[in-house]
């Protein structure tokens, strides 16, 4: 193994880590916290119907701590695990490639081998480390809360995490080794890992397909309750041979194959696109890079990730209904007579009727990711004209720099509506055809305050980028606003002491008032809109007072 | 406004905390005139050039382009101003032509016509995309987009990086072309040879600080001559001092070795006085005289 190449891959990431284990410290405390003052939840819990626990993945037997330590396993803790190690994964060999420096790690006299070794080693220490790190503050947090999970396995639940995610990272790991080629390790990793998310979950629900989850590894996070029964062995040594075996297939490919300089690498777009019968459609879905006017390149720039995720909530709101019918047996209507804490406590979500459902299911998690995904990249984007320093270029044209920022905020503004309408649109036809009979103005309800939701998170990058400049900490705050404020409206929402904390979250005024429901939220959204211009306008000033980078 | 010149930098300071990037520097730039800009690495060339940009502010002083504020009218600046920055980034996934269509397209009225003809003299391929080039064909379509829309002031910060001796001549050819029209290239380059063929005048700039403006014709004549003595015995070197046009005599042994400028004979009437055996001379290039105001020099000799 080579000593400094490890050193260095470690640090590097070390700090990505840290962040990560901090804020899901940050979440397991407050969550227990909140939780902690919620009386007389441990009874509700045992009156629940078997079905109903399943279907939250709670452990009856461990209160109010057991559901708030699955909610961090099973959920947040697996996509903060999970998002790191496929971005660390694909970028380990392939972004040395990616970013030109693999021409001077490649001139030093050591194996490629060795190379590979010390990359991998380096990157089993960080998620190997991360995972542990932030099982040890989960027990720090629930010690500072003094809640009791002395019943709990964390070092079991640890395991399969651990070993679950490490299929994903070493996924993307290894393809990137293989092909040289980041986007495509980080893409098709993350594909999967959202595609084994919602298999796991939604599989299960419909009547004899109960053991279809088995198939995805998300399934093995919890499938055995590691966190009461400890460690599943059979699960973990399967799931290792899994992910040894990537790396060592990883390794051997990067041996035998040509080493990429620079981002030279051709996507699957561009040779699809190679072949006329295909360049068509593959325009219309990438863009074609439109180069008419600042907006358009700005819109085009951002299309093919929006339209992918927009066409995913589309097909996502349809496929909610069938699925909706298929369960509506199993759960009954046990949740009329919950008390609102403890219906808070399982994300408000009443799966007994179609609003509901669609509000746990899509609004609540999935709706606001995919809005995430597209608009803090869209926000993103007037900053990553600075990093990659094609700014110097534009401004040698006469442009004014206010043009420039209102045309990333044009283009933000454009895709946040795309997503929005694609997003009624969705739950309308699953709704329509269905026969689930929800009210259409309640649809677009929702949808307008999930898009003033998903503007706000975009606007938070925006006025990041444009009065930093740093497109890696405007990604930050985007996603920290998006996270935070889920968190937050989430775990801090369901104590009635704490109401109050939870209206700082935007997650509380594109929610709160159940839109599927009730429909408009006019103060909300109002709130929502205001915060957004807010936003927009602190970073257009501030794109045109300081210096530029790059 | 068509007396004011090409270029104005009054009394320019940038800082980033601590740091001087730029120190009180001022320049006059004349329409019609390739400038030489020259510094090492790191001397605040590029920081002058983004200040005279607006992409970065300066902390004092301020910059005209055609009479224009950098400030309040970049815009209009940048309509008469064509402008090739320091190591070019340009967007991978898109072709040379595409991205000479985006541009051409944010400053409206460019004659593609202009495009063909700069894209055959550079022998650029403008098919393939950007993110497939050498750094010689993306510093090609720098060139293009500084030159397309036949700009009054061009701004060129280390031009020639990666291009072969082929297209350096095409591109000397170009702004020469381009100067006769009576517009103004500004152009900014750590190495004199760059400059040297095609500049009017020449700046110095060191640690953010003007060392000194010279004509190149000047400059030239400027440049030293070495002469080297054989005397039969060892002479002094201090026998050379005060000497009219001798400068830095050094002795080692029977050997003196100095350096003039101008007429000889003051110098060879000393060696003739102290029975000179034989002589030979070597002229002192310009790429030495460049060195001197490269190096550290005391405090002094710094004078804008």
């Amino acid at each position: 193994m080579l000593r400094s190449v490890y050193l260095k891959s470690v640090r590097d990431r070390l700090l990505g880590v840290g962040v990560g284990v901090v804020a899901l410290f940050l979440t397991a405390w407050m969550g227990l916290w909140a939780y902690s003052g919620v009386d007389g939840a441990d009874t509700y819990f045992a009156s629940l119907p078997d079905a109903y626990v399943d279907l939250l993945g709670i452990t009856r037997e461990s209160g109010t701590a057991g559901l708030m330590m699955s909610m961090m396993f099973g959920f947040m803790g697996a996509f903060v695990l999970g998002g790191l190690g496929i971005s660390m994964g694909a970028a380990a060999i392939a972004g040395e490639e990616h970013e030109g420096t693999m021409n001077v790690l490649a001139t030093i006299p050591r194996s490629r081998a060795r190379l590979h070794a010390s990359k991998a080693a380096a990157y089993l220490t960080l998620l190997i480390g991360g995972s542990a790190a932030a099982s040890a503050s989960y027990w720090l947090a629930a010690q500072l809360v003094g809640s009791d999970i002395s019943t709990l396995n964390l070092a079991a639940a640890t395991v399969h995490l651990t070993t679950v995610m490490l299929v994903y990272g070493i996924m993307a790991f290894a393809i990137g080794a293989a092909t040289g080629n980041r986007a495509r390790a980080s893409g098709i990793a993350t594909g999967l890992l959202i595609i084994s998310f919602l298999g796991a979950g939604l599989l299960p629900m419909i009547d004899g397909w109960e053991d279809a989850g088995k198939i995805f590894p998300w399934y093995y996070i919890d499938g055995a309750s590691p966190l009461v029964n400890g460690v599943d062995w059979a699960q973990i040594g399967v799931l290792t041979a899994v992910w040894v075996v990537l790396l060592v297939a990883g390794g051997l490919a990067l041996s035998r194959r040509d080493l990429l300089a620079g981002a030279a690498s051709r996507s699957l777009a561009d040779r699809l696109r190679d072949n006329p019968k295909y360049a068509a459609y593959v325009d219309k879905v990438r863009g074609s890079g439109s180069t008419k006017s600042l907006a358009a390149k700005a819109l085009s720039d951002k299309q093919g990730v929006a339209l992918l995720a927009a066409y995913g909530l589309f097909v996502l709101a349809i496929f909610m209904a069938p699925m909706f019918n298929a369960l509506a047996d199993n759960i009954g209507t046990v949740v009329d007579s919950m008390p609102d804490a403890v219906l808070a406590m399982v994300g408000f979500a009443d799966y007994s009727t179609p609003t509901g459902w669609y509000h746990g299911e899509m609004l609540s998690i999935t709706g606001p990711a995919v809005f995430a995904i597209v608009t803090v990249g869209a926000g993103v984007a007037l900053a990553t004209e600075e990093k990659r320093r094609t700014i110097g270029v534009i401004l040698g044209a006469p442009v004014s720099r206010g043009s420039v920022a209102g045309a990333k905020l044009t283009a933000l503004v454009e895709l946040t509506a795309l997503c929005g309408i694609l997003l009624f649109g969705g739950i309308w036809l699953g709704s329509t055809f269905f026969g689930l009979g929800m009210d259409v103005s309640n649809i677009a309800a929702a949808a307008t305050q999930l898009a003033a939701l998903g503007l706000l998170f975009g606007a938070a990058a925006f006025a990041t980028a444009g009065l930093s400049g740093r497109s890696s900490t405007a990604a930050w705050v985007g996603t920290g606003v998006a996270v935070g404020g889920w968190a937050i409206n989430t775990f801090v929402g369901v104590n009635p002491d704490l109401e109050w904390f939870a209206k700082l979250s935007p997650f509380h005024w594109a929610l709160g008032n159940y839109p599927l429901d009730n429909g408009i939220n006019w103060t909300g959204l109002a709130v929502l809109l205001a915060a957004s211009a807010v936003l927009a306008i602190l970073g257009w000033l501030g794109y045109q007072r300081r210096d530029l980078r790059g | 406004m068509t007396e004011s010149p090409a270029i104005e930098v009054d009394h320019l300071t940038k800082k980033y905390g601590n740091f001087t990037a730029v120190d009180d520097l001022s320049l006059t730039i004349e329409r019609g005139e390739i400038f030489g800009f020259l510094g090492p690495n790191g001397a605040g060339k590029s920081t002058t050039i983004r200040s005279i940009l607006d992409l970065i502010r300066p902390t004092l002083g301020s910059c005209r382009v055609l009479g224009l504020d950098s400030r309040t009218d970049a815009v209009e600046i940048r309509r008469h101003l064509g402008f090739l920055p320091a190591d070019l980034a340009l967007y991978p996934n898109l072709t040379g032509r595409r991205t000479i269509e985006y541009l051409a397209n944010l400053r409206g009225g460019v004659d593609m016509t202009r495009v063909d003809e700069l894209a055959e003299r550079f022998d650029a391929d403008l098919d393939r995309k950007v993110g497939e080039y050498s750094s010689g064909n993306r510093q090609k379509v720098g060139l293009i987009l500084a030159f397309m829309h036949r700009p009054q002031v061009v701004i060129l910060d280390e031009p020639i990086t990666g291009l072969d001796p082929l297209v350096q001549l095409a591109f000397h050819t170009l702004m020469k072309e381009h100067v006769a029209e009576g517009n103004t290239v500004f152009l900014s380059s750590h190495t004199l040879s760059e400059v040297e063929r095609v500049a009017d005048r020449v700046a110095f700039i060191r640690r953010g600080k003007l060392i000194a403006v010279e004509r190149m014709s000047e400059l030239q004549e400027k440049s030293l001559r070495r002469v080297t003595l054989e005397f039969p015995q060892p002479v002094a070197a201090s026998a050379f001092d005060g000497v009219e046009g001798v400068h830095d005599a050094t002795s080692e042994g029977t050997q003196v070795t100095a350096r003039y400028e101008g007429a000889m004979a003051p110098l060879l009437a000393v060696a003739t006085a102290n029975g000179v055996l034989s002589l030979t001379t070597a002229s002192v290039d310009l790429d030495e005289l460049f060195l001197e105001y490269y190096r550290e020099s005391p405090a002094g000799n710094e004078a804008a």
